[in-house]
């Protein structure tokens, strides 16, 4: 006893050093917790900083030439010469290029006029420059200040009605054109369709017709059509304040648009969207059958031999990777039921799949599967946890076998069946590699749920966090410039994954905590 | 009334019926979803047959020599390894050759392991028998989040972030790596040369946490030296000199960029196995070692590791496992070549980024397509064996132990 108290205080000094390698065993935890730190940390502020309205920097170099841009980053000259710095300074249209090297010696003066303005328009990414004149299609030409001021009473503006025409064509015009598709031809549903699309393209000329005169820094100016401006901002003549309000608002709008240029710019809503209608989908699924599956093996089967491999089948079916899964997938989900379902169902419509591609449906059936062994190992735990006296108790009493595990076991297994469940979730919402077999898609910017019946389309294809990462990463023309869109997915991601593992771990705690008391009695 | 005097009788018939019916519905439901997960193995097994038997036209037979073996290409003059399934079908026609991806799978998986086997087993070996238990409650539940880290999210951050910086700071790296090992035994040695009361505030179990500053110390060192190695050795060019040197090509994406991404996602799950074997082991027995004088280490390297050896031995089993099935971070930080190369500077393509790239392009039941389905059946017949090897020897483990608790 006295050997064990001795020991676990660890506060008596033993009379030789540990030695080296003491040393380099506690190195390694340091430096996987130095390594886990600075990836989030380098997630965090990039994936968050991106969306603060950094000030915008005019540069005059020594031959004369001016630029504005915000720099990015410093990387060594060759021989020695000194740095080099690289801004963005976007005006695709003008340049051909967003970036732009300069070397530091080279820079004369760099300051940072209030008078620049960045607007962030459909076409050609951000523009940086000045703002000359506000042109609008009824009225005066406006110049300086009042420019501004019109051009800022406009775009709000242009936000109401480009939702409004949203709205319509999600509410009215679509349901027209299905229905016409539907039931052909009817007189009225021509009429309705042809009355809608007249009032979209009046709230579309409405739009049209104002012009901005811009100018670059270096004097080139520039005629732009201010419905394709999404926003304007002079982050130069920001407080600390309004750029907070700017950056909340660009994180918003992050998460709640859409992506445009390829992936390389915009938001991420209907990737949030697709994960999180999979994984609901997934362990609507996997919960009921891992569940069933657990209780099949811990309460009723016989406790033989076979069974205990059947479990530690199911358990190493865990460690398969999750490619096969989606290799599984795709081969009996996809080709196989799905070509099935098509030929029965679908006929008329082939040789276009329907079911028969990749999709929500069989994605969500592939995760269900993958995760099948979390839910079945976590509950199985939960199960074996109970105590026999309480099964026996109840039985004695006089209960059949549902009875018992309806009213006695079930109940005190629930918190372990949310574990797995959760576990499966965190597990599903990570995982790419199958999703890319069976029907994540690049870009599906149609949400597979809508106000057409039936409301939920399983055989549409859907879009995902972590696909979007791979993709804007990989596959985009400038991955230079959607890094930092690529950043903030990757925070989310991991934030979401984060958030359902805490839950997870708190949930066993609290079930440990409350089983332990219970064994003591 | 006539139903409360034949209720008890019919009341317990129907609960009795219900129970059977019950219960034949949850082993039906049971032993239907077991099927359904173990019919995976029979699903590759049935694709890939007809590769070695029939012989039907669209799936023509590929014999094992033409898979494994150096093949002579037109075109080519020593026979070589391919793997080139997307060259058009009229000339030189696909070229399957799966060598270069199982070695690229392997070595992917053998890079991974080269960094994550020392860091988790001296973590685990740290945390089973030097960290204070207050920190050692904390340090598991943080490295099962690290578990948890998205594969694309570490992939994207060693094929775009990783890679790119070692590629401009190769000399750093190599200075980091020659620097750190000697480093923390020289923090070790200041520490015990520190006086008794400094000592007292770090004390050797929260170690883990005031050595991070010690590494960003050295890192700085290992920046502020590192011009000064790769100009004394390598002619301030270590890629030149690599190249020049040893024949070297330094690929921006290659097998130790996989390695050391592979190996920080693997790294956790083989912590928490061998710190529950090391921890596992009796306290009887390491007590009984540190009473006959020994170190903690020397407890650690003479008794408790080999006691929980076939534990840690599973342990790196089940990290290799998931190293040769990781998709995604092979995927995005190899850059996909399949090359067969022991240069760990080279690019790779593994088997599993080969699947997720390819299959969705191949036409199913075509040579290609059951060719893909033949590198999932291996990867799934190789995990699964790993695992259920790791798993016996856990158990086997767990009752050794059981026995050792009891004798004492």
């Amino acid at each position: 006893m006295k050997v064990v108290a001795w020991h676990r205080s660890g506060r008596v000094r033993l009379p030789r050093g540990e030695g080296p390698w003491a040393w380099l065993a506690a190195g390694s935890v340091s430096l996987s917790l130095l390594l886990l730190a600075l990836l989030l940390m380098l997630l965090a502020t990039r994936g968050l900083g991106h969306f603060w309205p950094s000030d915008v920097d005019q540069v005059t170099l020594a031959d004369g030439r001016v630029l504005a841009g915000r720099a990015v980053k410093e990387a060594p000259l060759p021989d020695d010469q000194g740095m080099e710095r690289l801004y963005r300074t976007d005006n695709r249209d003008l340049d051909g290029d967003i970036w732009e090297w300069v070397p530091v010696p080279d820079i004369e003066t760099l300051s940072q006029p209030r008078d620049l303005v960045v607007l962030e328009r459909r076409r050609w990414g951000a523009f940086i420059g000045r703002l000359v004149a506000w042109l609008p299609a009824q009225g005066e030409r406006r110049e300086g200040a009042a420019a501004w001021d019109a051009l800022q009473a406009r775009l709000a503006a242009l936000d109401r009605q480009r939702d409004a025409i949203a709205r319509l064509r999600e509410e009215s015009l679509l349901p027209l054109a299905r229905r016409l598709e539907a039931e052909g031809e009817h007189p009225r549903t021509v009429r309705a369709l042809t009355e809608v699309q007249a009032r979209i393209r009046a709230l579309h000329e409405a739009m049209a017709g104002d012009v901005l005169i811009l100018e670059s820094v270096d004097g080139r100016r520039l005629r732009q059509p201010v419905e394709e401006v999404l926003g304007a901002m002079r982050p130069n003549a920001m407080g600390p304040g309004a750029k907070l309000v700017a950056w909340g608002d660009g994180v918003w709008r992050f998460l709640s648009e859409g992506p445009r240029a390829a992936n390389a710019e915009g938001g991420v809503w209907p990737a949030i969207f697709g994960t999180i209608l999979l994984v609901m989908l997934m362990s609507l699924v996997v919960t009921p059958f891992g569940v069933l599956a657990a209780v099949y093996l811990n309460e009723v089967a016989h406790q033989g031999r076979l069974t205990r491999l059947v479990r530690i089948g199911v358990r190493n079916l865990a460690g398969v990777p999750s490619i096969v899964y989606g290799v599984f997938g795709l081969g009996v989900f996809v080709y196989g039921l799905g070509g099935r379902l098509d030929q029965w169902f679908f006929e008329d419509s082939l040789p276009s799949p329907t079911f028969g591609t990749g999709g929500l449906l069989w994605a969500s059936l592939t995760l269900a599967l993958l995760t099948l062994p979390v839910v079945i190992v976590a509950t199985e735990e939960g199960l074996a946890r109970i105590p026999d006296r309480q099964r026996e108790g109840a039985l004695a009493l006089g209960a059949t076998r549902l009875e018992m595990l309806s009213r006695v076991v079930l109940p005190m297994a629930t918190p372990a069946m949310l574990t797995g469940m959760i576990l499966a979730v965190a597990r599903a919402a990570g995982e790419v590699a199958p999703l890319m077999l069976v029907g994540v898609a690049k870009l599906a910017p149609q949400v597979p749920v809508d106000g057409d019946f039936p409301f939920l389309h399983l055989e549409r294809k859907f879009m995902h966090l972590g696909y979007h990462i791979f993709d804007a990463a990989f596959h985009g023309n400038d991955v230079q410039a959607a890094m930092p869109l690529v950043y903030a997915t990757a925070l989310l991601l991991v934030l979401v994954i984060l958030v359902l593992n805490l839950t997870a771990i708190f949930l066993r705690h609290h079930l440990r905590s409350r089983h332990g008391s219970l064994s003591r009695y | 009334m006539p139903k409360s005097s034949s209720s008890p009788l019919l009341r317990r018939r129907l609960r009795q019926g219900r129970d059977r019916l019950a219960t034949a519905l949850i082993t039906a439901g049971g032993i239907g979803v077991i099927a359904a997960v173990m019919a995976i193995g029979v699903f590759l097994v049935v694709e890939v047959l007809p590769l070695f038997w029939s012989g039907s036209p669209e799936a023509p037979q590929v014999d094992l020599d033409a898979l494994w073996q150096p093949q002579t290409y037109p075109g080519l003059e020593a026979p070589v390894h391919r793997w080139q399934p997307a060259l058009p079908d009229s000339d030189p026609g696909p070229r399957f050759g799966m060598a270069p991806l199982a070695w690229g799978t392997l070595e992917a998986a053998a890079w991974s392991l080269v960094i994550a086997v020392p860091l988790a087993l001296g973590a685990a070996a740290h945390s089973a028998l030097f960290m204070s238990r207050r920190l050692r409650a904390h340090l598991k539940p943080t490295l099962e989040l690290m578990e948890a880290l998205p594969g694309v999210v570490i992939g994207f951050l060693a094929g775009l972030v990783l890679a790119p910086w070692l590629e401009r700071h190769l000399g750093l790296g190599l200075t980091l790596l020659l620097l750190l090992p000697p480093g923390l035994v020289v923090g070790g040695a200041l520490w015990s040369r520190l006086p008794a009361r400094i000592r007292r505030w770090l004390p050797l179990g929260w170690s883990a946490l005031w050595l991070v500053p010690w590494l960003l110390l050295l890192w700085a060192l290992a920046r502020w030296l590192a011009p000064g190695v790769e100009g004394w050795w390598f002619g301030g060019d270590l890629r030149g000199w690599l190249a020049a040197t040893l024949g070297l090509d330094y690929t921006n994406r290659n097998a130790i960029i996989v390695g050391m991404a592979m190996g920080f996602a693997v790294m956790p799950s083989i912590y928490a196995l061998a710190e529950d074997a090391l921890s596992g082991v009796p306290s009887s027995l390491s007590e009984g070692a540190q009473a006959l004088g020994a170190t903690r280490w020397q407890t650690l390297w003479r008794v408790v590791l080999p006691a929980a050896g076939p534990g840690v031995f599973s342990a790196v089993m089940i990290g290799a496992g998931r190293a040769v099935g990781e998709t995604m971070i092979v995927l995005m930080a190899s850059g996909n070549t399949a090359l067969m190369t022991a240069s760990p500077f080279d690019g790779l393509r593994s088997m599993a980024a080969s699947i997720a790239i390819e299959l969705p392009e191949a036409a199913p039941g075509g040579t290609h397509y059951r060719l893909l389905l033949l590198a999932a059946l291996l990867l799934f017949i190789f995990t699964f064996l790993v695992n259920t090897l790791a798993e016996v020897v856990r158990t086997r483990l767990r009752r050794r132990y059981r026995r050792l608790g009891v004798s004492s």
